[in-house]
């Protein structure tokens, strides 16, 4: 044991920082910085300039076409990234489904979606959730049928983010109704498929990022099953597994104390700052402190060796903590904004003269409200915090 | 970084915890207790272990090991509930008296390693509340070379069993300036030195000093006249870390023995551990627990970094696992129901343990304080 930082992965986060410094556009890093959701041109714009770098891949190994950064690099990558104000790359395809292509899927889907992805060219949703299958994603009862050389789904999933901008959808469903867990196949689909109906869903933020998606017969083909059938459950397993080490969301939640912290040292029209107050000081540090504890079990589960890793479900750790951390960061900064948090600054969706029709208030001020409602959704998402309390209590406590 | 134990680390490990469980064990405690909470034949085997002097540099006859391995020591100590002065004479003073680099301080290491001599620091006074700096001892020049040691110092662990007394005491300045602060050995039997021997509720073993007009010359003196602080606070920020592991210790054993128990114990027809409210609360125990080891992984590698890293990260460290510590133990005695406030068994001395492990070297509190204050003088 011992916690001498490795120089090279410093040089790395220099590296990194000049990259960012010389190749993210200022309007893409500036509509990023404020709490609105990441426009699909810009996410599809900045996977085009890492992957001329051969950066967009940053949690794929070498041979998929990705980095082969090791998980510290990856998450240095990131640190930087969000920093910086870029935008994120398409997490469903990058950290999802791209994955499991990779890893389950046939020769010829590696082929079709991998340098694709890797491009920003395909877009996925992702059809886990269902109205009556949210956490317990055992119960969903989506199906396909198999008929012919293709399979027929009739069913209807629920919170599935961006997909109205999709190029693909990968679903779960069941194969075999009879089975439970069993029973259950991962199938990529084409949003535009005769069949597929996209309903939007405006969340409490006032934005839009999630959908409902009803199927009615939509047919593909079954060249499009991923893997085994059956093997669904086992590959969304691998897929939430698989990134365990970020589960906390870290550098989002260390960008978001950096904003916070930024705005608490703003002098106020009255000359004062807010971080001046004994009140504001003090939760400031106890979230800098939450936020320090975070990182350090983050860094340990980082730092897991292959075939190595403990049975400490790190995972539902530091989903549960990272999640309520956004949340009670979130909380500060409402306070900060005092009167300015209740004016609704509707989302530009990239339309800057929508942006002089805002409500007056301080620069700082649009998307924090839509980001803080937003929030709300951490705890639940990704298998809600009860959830991950249980596999905690029966995974590794036994109880 | 890397965060798994290397193969002398384990076997360090395992050969404390042996030791530990064989000798130091809660069950085992209580005619140490009625001794003042030291042994002398436990002593000696911690000095033939090479325990007493882990972190004491080769040349004063330590085994210079690093935090790291003074920190799986103190684990195992916090998981047993040990009471004996490993940390005050081990690590306190041993860090301190290193740190003060005077040559009266060299043959006193090489008897400390040996186990043939226990020094303490006496140096917390009652208003001080974690600030190292605020010390109103006085040391008033009189003839010659020589002082008059004046003042009071509070809950010296280990105080009761201590054969040399490292006192701080201002020679100029004020209550909290920087400077002017001297560190003189001093003999507990010396005249004017009054002890008052306390049990601790944790039941260590502590005393209550007060100083009368002691007289002490520059044979005394460690380190120079008016420059003491910056010994103190690298043994007090070692103690610091040590103090952090022997809370993760402290929390992984409370939180294991209550899962055991609500394995066993059956209320309303079913095990308690079947009720999902009791499964979640002990969910939270146990990542407040692995966030408390992040923390100190973070204080352990923050102790080669710069004075103010170093300060922000104790600190942050410290505040987290009083918190976290006093969520654990204390929950551990809720889920326990009303055998876990009984004096005879084990899980209310962990609670109890941890409640002064909070209060030393600054609370939660205080050190939530210092990171407050920290973040207000930062230019963001």
């Amino acid at each position: 044991m011992h916690f001498i930082l490795d120089q090279e992965d410093e040089h790395f986060r220099q590296e990194v920082r000049a990259f960012l410094k010389g190749n993210l556009p200022a309007d893409l890093a500036g509509r990023n910085r404020r709490g609105y959701h990441p426009l699909r041109e810009d996410i599809r714009q900045w996977t085009k300039i890492l992957n001329r770098q051969g950066w967009s891949g940053a949690n794929w190994p070498k041979h998929w076409g990705g980095t082969g950064w090791s998980p510290v690099r990856q998450f240095i990558f990131d640190e930087e990234c969000i920093l910086a104000g870029a935008p994120p790359v398409d997490t469903a395809g990058f950290k999802m489904i791209g994955p499991v292509i990779m890893t389950f899927g046939s020769e010829a889907m590696k082929q079709e979606y991998g340098p694709r992805i890797l491009n920003g060219d395909v877009y996925w949703g992702q059809g886990f959730s269902e109205p009556n299958a949210g956490s317990d994603l055992g119960s969903l009862s989506t199906r396909a049928d198999r008929v012919g050389d293709e399979y027929v789904i009739n069913g209807r999933k629920i919170w599935t983010s961006f997909v109205e901008t999709a190029e693909m959808i990968f679903v779960l469903v069941k194969t075999d109704p009879e089975a439970r867990q069993r029973g259950i196949s991962m199938i990529l689909v084409d949003r535009e498929a005769p069949g597929v109906t996209i309903r939007p869903i405006h969340d409490i933020g006032e934005s839009h990022s999630l959908n409902e998606v009803f199927f009615d017969d939509v047919r593909v083909p079954v060249t499009n099953l991923v893997g085994e059938e059956g093997k669904g459950w086992t590959y969304a397993k691998f897929l939430l597994e698989n990134e365990r080490a970020f589960s906390a969301e870290w550098p989002r939640n260390n960008a978001n104390l950096a904003r916070l912290r930024k705005f608490l040292n703003l002098k106020q029209a009255d000359g004062q700052r807010l971080i001046d107050r004994p009140g504001f000081a003090s939760r400031l540090a106890q979230l800098e402190t939450d936020l320090l504890a975070l990182r350090w079990l983050t860094l340990r589960a980082l730092h897991e060796k292959a075939g190595g890793q403990s049975r400490l479900p790190v995972g539902s750790l530091l989903k549960i903590r990272g999640s309520e951390l956004l949340q009670k960061i979130g909380e500060l900064q409402v306070e900060a904004l005092g009167c300015y948090a209740s004016y609704v600054y509707p989302d530009p969706l990239g339309d800057a003269t929508l942006e002089e029709t805002w409500a007056p208030g301080p620069d700082y001020a649009p998307g924090i409200m839509a980001d803080y409602f937003y929030r709300r959704a951490t705890t639940i998402y990704g298998g809600a915090n009860e959830v991950q309390r249980t596999i905690i209590a029966r995974s590794f406590l036994e109880l | 970084m890397d965060f798994q134990l290397n193969e002398e680390q384990s076997m360090l490990q395992d050969s404390v915890r042996r030791f530990m469980e064989d000798n130091c064990a809660f069950d085992k405690r209580a005619s140490v207790v009625d001794k003042g909470s030291f042994d002398s034949s436990h002593w000696q085997q911690m000095a033939d272990l090479g325990l007493l002097g882990l972190t004491v540099p080769e040349e004063f006859g330590g085994m210079n090991c690093s935090a790291v391995e003074s920190a799986l020591v103190m684990e195992e100590i916090g998981r047993v509930l040990c009471v004996e002065p490993y940390w005050a004479v081990a690590v306190l003073a041993a860090q301190t008296l290193i740190a003060t680099r005077d040559a009266k301080a060299a043959p006193l290491l090489q008897a400390l390693c040996l186990g043939e001599v226990l020094p303490v620091l006496a140096h917390e006074e009652a208003e001080a509340r974690g600030n190292t700096a605020r010390v109103q001892t006085r040391a008033t020049a009189i003839a010659g070379d020589r002082w008059h040691l004046n003042g009071e110092k509070v809950a010296v662990v280990a105080g009761n069993v201590a054969e040399l007394l490292i006192v701080s005491a201002r020679t100029s300045g004020n209550q909290d300036d920087e400077q002017g602060i001297s560190l003189f050995l001093v003999d507990p039997k010396a005249p004017g030195v009054e002890r008052r021997d306390v049990r601790l509720i944790d039941n260590r073993w502590a005393s209550h000093i007060y100083l009368h007009d002691v007289e002490v010359s520059q044979k005394n003196l460690l380190g120079v006249a008016g420059l003491g602080l910056a010994a103190l606070r690298h043994g007090i920020e070692q103690a610091t870390v040590a103090l952090c592991a022997e809370a993760v210790g402290v929390m992984e054993r409370s939180l294991w023995i209550t899962r055991d128990y609500l394995k066993i114990r059956k209320q309303f027809g079913q095990l308690l551990g079947d009720f999902q409210s009791l499964q979640h609360r002990m969910s939270e125990m146990l990542i407040e627990l692995e966030l408390s080891r992040g923390m100190l992984h973070y204080a352990l590698s923050s102790l080669d970094k710069g004075s103010a890293e170093r300060a922000r990260a104790l600190s942050a460290a410290k505040a987290h696992i009083g918190k976290s510590g006093h969520f654990v133990c204390g929950q551990s005695i809720q889920l326990h129901g009303g055998i876990g406030v009984t004096e005879e068994y084990v899980i209310g001395h962990y609670f109890k343990r941890m409640t002064l492990i909070n209060s030393a070297l600054g609370s939660s509190m205080h050190h939530f304080e210092q990171l407050a204050a920290q973040e207000r003088s930062a230019v963001a």
